[in-house]
């Protein structure tokens, strides 16, 4: 089936009733990154979430918030949710054991420390499995976001309503990076062969308006290859973008821009 | 999203009392049940604060994206309950509270606004055309589901989520201009 032909299946996708060939028909588009699909579909999503509005309105529980913003506070610190369990024995004369009851007692230690012997080789096997799940499933997470991520690019990058960019470096050493401006889609930033950074760097985008302050836009670093592939939302309307930058921070970006930018697009 | 990258709790609060409220109406519609829609609720901000960069490089609008997290998450809850058949009674106070329709005061306009018109949308969709796209949205059925739970033909079922889904795209996009 064509793009065109899929293309009024797009929502019902997105809102997962589709099935059989059309299905099929659209994940294969999908799969192998079609850019009109892709688009397509992830426009849909949006579209096909605002149904959440029809869900009645309930108000949450006045706790929930607390429970949140607890979750996340002690987040940072699980060393902390180790409770002590410590406790006192309390002074209990015990009365005295004749001697064969000593004999049962230390057969039972001994078939006891076998018993925990056995136990902790078994709990060990099942911790080494639960690891290698743990590490396969963080391994096929990280594969499908980096899919999600370059479906989201190619469908800015390929949008008719984006505005391509050449963002030049300050330095000629350093590689181009491009930008793909969309006012709904948001902008995407691609790059290739860029230097790895300190781990105490990041690189932040900022859309210089018109008039005011540069607006932080999304603080990324390189991958592993030199590669740099992100979709970012902005706030600002196009006519009043007079240039887009990019400039070094520190880990965690800056609320502006600390250094002189190292790569710069005029706009407007 | 930048301050939460930059680990500041309280944006996180502030987007729970923008969004919080939504996301937890759409997930209580799902899940029935309050107790799991809290959880849900709560698992879906901590995944935004423990994954804001991965949203950031990944994804465009937040509401969608919170909405579209919102809901798998509640489906897959549901899904398992009914795998497992194991419906509990809800007691009295864990009952599905009194629902109101009206827009959220916290929430900006332009929300707002796409709010009633999607509210306006499934109030104005003939009674059967409504209950195939709820069928659809809130309980994750495919269409041949959704054409047997309500013992219609595959294709009128079809028929009425491509139109209603027409419509509401319509909709939000009059909503947009």
């Amino acid at each position: 089936m064509t793009c065109e032909q899929l293309a009024s299946v797009y929502e019902e996708y997105a809102l997962g009733v589709l099935e059989g060939e059309e299905r099929a028909e659209l994940e294969a588009h999908l799969t192998r990154v079609c850019p009109t699909c892709t688009s397509g579909v992830a426009e849909a999503r949006v579209v096909v979430a605002q149904l959440a509005h029809a869900a009645p309105d309930a108000q949450p529980p006045a706790a929930l918030r607390g429970k949140i913003m607890g979750a996340v506070k002690s987040s940072g610190d699980a060393a902390t949710h180790v409770t002590s369990v410590e406790r006192r024995r309390p002074a209990v004369q015990r009365p005295m054991f004749p001697p064969w009851a000593w004999i049962a007692a230390a057969a039972l230690a001994l078939l006891t420390g076998y018993t925990i012997r056995q136990m902790g080789s078994q709990n060990t096997q099942l911790a080494e499995l639960r690891k290698e799940m743990r590490l396969a499933t963080l391994q096929n997470q990280a594969l499908q976001n980096q899919l999600e991520t370059d479906r989201m690019v190619s469908s800015v990058m390929l949008s008719p309503g984006s505005m391509p960019l050449k963002l030049m470096p300050k330095d000629k050493n350093m590689p181009m990076v491009h930008a793909y401006v969309h006012p709904q889609m948001g902008v995407a930033i691609t790059a290739d062969q860029m230097p790895s950074l300190p781990s105490a760097r990041t690189l932040q985008l900022w859309f210089v308006p018109k008039k005011g302050q540069p607006m932080s836009v999304a603080i990324f670093r390189p991958d592993t290859t030199g590669q740099i592939a992100l979709v970012a939302s902005f706030h600002m309307p196009m006519n009043e973008i007079a240039a887009l930058a990019v400039t070094e921070e520190p880990a965690g970006g800056s609320p502006q821009p600390t250094a002189a930018p190292a790569w710069v697009a005029q706009v407007n | 999203m930048e301050r939460i990258l930059q680990r500041d709790s309280s944006a996180l609060e502030t987007l729970y009392d923008r969004y919080g409220r939504p996301v937890y109406s759409l997930v209580l519609r799902i899940a029935q049940h309050p107790s799991s829609a809290e959880e849900i609720v709560q698992d879906v901000f901590l995944q935004l604060w423990r994954s804001a960069d991965r949203f950031q490089i990944a994804r465009g609008p937040l509401e969608p994206w919170l909405f579209t997290m919102a809901r798998n998450r509640a489906l897959d809850f549901l899904r398992l309950k009914r795998e497992k058949q194991r419906r509990r009674e809800d007691s009295d106070s864990d009952v599905f509270p009194s629902a109101v329709f009206r827009p959220d005061p916290e929430g900006g306009i332009d929300e707002a606004r796409r709010a009633e018109r999607v509210r306006a949308l499934m109030t104005s969709l003939p009674e059967a055309q409504r209950r195939a796209i709820e069928l659809a949205f809130f309980e994750g059925m495919s269409h041949s589901e959704i054409a047997a739970t309500m013992g219609e033909a595959l294709g009128t079922v079809k028929s009425w989520i491509r139109g209603g889904l027409m419509r509401l795209r319509e909709a939000l996009e009059g909503a947009r201009s």
